[in-house]
């Protein structure tokens, strides 16, 4: 593709583009390995997130995928600061997250807030349900007791729950039940941008509709907007406007999610789609099995971080390139953005292996 | 509660219409966290029984030696050796001193150093392995290493040296000794239950509430590591008693005529030949108190244990 072409591209889309809430400009985060007397001398590092830059526009849900391990999880930690980062930056509406201190952050912090996979670990077993989710309020300086509770009721009842449990323990709640008090606490200083971990993944299937619809009807009433960390993705699919895969700390590919389904341009994500059950038995479907595992993210392969399990590149002969250049994520046309050295080839050469997209 | 009785009880056949399927959790009667606690250690039936053992030795060794003032160390020639009966249920010793009263003696000074080495024990390990636990880092990295080098000492000469320095005899400075050489393990504890707890779900939640460091650590982090505390707290108790006997009997503890478990021992043993048994009543009661403080935290570790749940 010529520069002209992506440049204008680029000019068209920027005036029709949506505002954009939370900017991630080359964002790292390394788990350093430490060692000695006194556990100061660095030994290596684990690069759990290693260099990502995309968009959030307001209003939008992007959804995040990527197997076990690849770092979604800690990018969306470090997004909302809960873990340091190691480098880049994070832009709230503008503002660095990074450099806030004292008010300045703890206003940033009421705008964002998390949605955590595991309903059991996330939520104080020694409080009651009306504390944990008033305790947002409280923080942030609503201490009038009969008006918090009469918000934590208001929210129990959004969120579908019985108002007159406000004074159990969550050990008294199902899952689900337990999912949707951990929403109520995250919607309860009404921010504009919820990180979704994985948020119905530890739920039994026949909740796991439930939570998203509520999820979908929660975002379309006050506006949120969602990073969604999944790795199911026909769940990703449902649910998202967008959608980013990530492998070993990258973001490899990032597109609409119509667009990315139906058309990757990644060697990766054709793999993922293409393990992706088939419901119809008529439907023949070739999976694309991946060989080995994936590189430790200590000590992740040069260049290209797919290449030692590439099915592309071995297509192509083996280039240098995957393995001595890293491919930086680049749109490919359409805001499509792919990191692959050869991602125009993908479509066709996944084509002729009959595994492209997960559909026609 | 009335209105849970009520949904308690649908109409019949109203359990077909989804709507009004009653909700779980309205059958459960409401119970906090201390409230299941308690059930559980009731089931924990030699910690009840320790329990109101312990309670019963601590009122028999705090009223017994104020009622009777300065009984338990006064001596008198004509009651040596004598035999039990009414007023000393425990018959005299080598000096015509009331065996009962001053064993109850005893019991007290042991159980107030227990008690006031296990605050200290409790206070230090608490701030040091919480401060520790949450900031992380260098800090932890230093304290830990503080904890290795207090470890290395063998603890009981550390005491002995203490209490050879500041003076024996003197009660507070056995406990100060005995606190300062024991805070280790609950240092330890707190700040592997803090490493823990500080990656925890609900933790992070908290943070990203915008919850205070201070709030996050009292509200959050403290209460969840009450069980390992608590429980560090009475297996401290068992260790300070046994601790104070010991130096006692060498002779670096309590000396008479003041009376505590460890030099009631040292002197039964000089007269072993003459009066065997004295050497049982402080030896028995030592027991008591070591066994009593143990089940006492073994089902405080149980009944706190968040894990263990009560199958409803």
């Amino acid at each position: 593709m010529s520069e002209a072409a992506t440049l204008a591209a680029e000019d068209v889309t920027a005036a029709a583009r949506p505002e954009t809430l939370v900017t991630v400009r080359d964002l790292s985060k390394h788990f350093e390995i430490r060692g000695g007397l006194f556990g100061v001398s660095r030994i290596g590092a684990v690069r759990a997130v290693d260099g990502v830059t995309f968009d959030i526009r307001r209003g939008e849900t992007l959804g995040l995928v990527g197997e076990s391990g690849c770092g979604k999880t800690t990018l969306g930690k470090v997004i909302l600061r809960l873990i340091p980062a190691t480098k880049g930056e994070v832009l709230f509406g503008g503002k660095g997250l990074f450099e806030a201190r004292g008010d300045d952050l703890k206003a940033i912090r009421r705008n964002m807030q998390i949605i955590f996979q595991d309903p059991y670990s996330s939520l104080n077993p020694r409080m009651t349900v009306g504390e944990i989710v008033g305790e947002g309020p409280l923080v942030h300086g609503l201490t009038n007791r009969r008006a918090r509770e009469e918000l934590v009721r208001e929210l129990l009842a959004r969120v579908g729950l019985n108002q007159s449990h406000i004074h159990r323990y969550p050990h008294e709640f199902s899952g689900g039940q337990r999912q949707r008090i951990g929403i109520a606490r995250a919607l309860a200083l009404n921010p504009e941008f919820v990180v979704c971990d994985e948020p119905v993944s530890a739920l039994d299937v026949s909740i796991q509709s439930q939570v998203l619809n509520l999820l979908d009807d929660l975002q379309e009433q006050l506006g949120l907007t969602y990073l969604f960390i999944a790795h199911n993705l026909a769940v990703v699919e449902h649910i998202s406007d967008r959608v980013g895969v990530m492998y070993l700390g990258r973001l490899v590919e990032l597109a609409d999610v119509e667009e990315l389904y139906e058309r990757p341009r990644h060697p990766y994500t054709v793999a993922l789609l293409s393990a992706v059950p088939e419901p119809d038995p008529r439907r023949r479907k070739r999976r694309l099995v991946l060989k080995g595992d994936v590189p430790s993210p200590a000590n992740p392969p040069s260049g290209c971080r797919f290449h030692t399990r590439c099915w592309l590149r071995e297509r192509l002969g083996n280039p240098e390139t995957c393995v001595t250049q890293d491919p930086a994520l680049a749109d490919t046309g359409g805001e499509h953005f792919a990191a692959c050295h050869f991602a125009g080839e993908v479509v066709a050469e996944a084509a002729e292996l009959g595994a492209a997209g997960a559909r026609e | 509660m009335e209105t849970n009785m009520q949904l308690q009880a649908p109409a019949p056949g109203v359990g077909t219409d989804r709507r009004a399927v009653v909700d779980e959790v309205d059958l459960i009667p409401v119970r906090t966290y201390w409230q299941l606690v308690r059930q559980r250690f009731m089931q924990h039936r030699l910690a009840v029984i320790a329990l109101v053992l312990l309670a019963v030795l601590v009122i028999l060794a705090w009223t017994i030696p104020t009622l009777t003032g300065e009984l338990y160390q006064k001596t008198s020639l004509d009651l040596i050796d004598q035999g039990p009966s009414l007023s000393a249920p425990l018959g005299y010793d080598h000096l015509g001193e009331n065996t009962f009263v001053r064993l109850m003696r005893a019991t007290q000074t042991s159980l107030t150093i227990g008690f006031a080495a296990v605050l200290i024990i409790v206070g230090i390990g608490v701030t040091l392995g919480s401060i520790a636990g949450y900031v992380g880092g260098l800090v932890d990295n230093l304290l830990m290493r503080l904890v290795d080098v207090v470890l290395s000492i063998p603890s009981f000469f550390f005491i002995v040296a203490l209490v050879a320095f500041w003076g024996g005899g003197n009660v507070w400075v056995i406990i100060f000794a005995i606190g300062l050489a024991g805070w280790t393990t609950a240092a330890r504890l707190v700040r592997a239950e803090f490493l823990r707890l500080r990656e925890v779900d609900f933790v992070q939640a908290a943070r990203a509430l915008g919850a205070s460091p201070r709030r996050i650590v009292l509200r959050h982090m403290l209460p969840m590591a009450l069980a390992p505390i608590l429980v560090a707290a009475t297996l401290g108790i068992a260790d300070s008693v046994v601790l104070e006997a010991a130096l006692s009997f060498l002779g670096f503890g309590i000396s008479p005529p003041e009376a505590s478990l460890g030099n009631m021992l040292n002197n039964a043993q000089r007269y072993f030949y003459r009066e065997p048994i004295l050497m049982f009543y402080p030896g028995i009661m030592l027991i008591l108190v070591v066994l009593c403080a143990s089940f006492l935290g073994d089902g405080l570790r149980d009944a706190l244990d968040p894990r263990q749940r009560i199958e409803r």
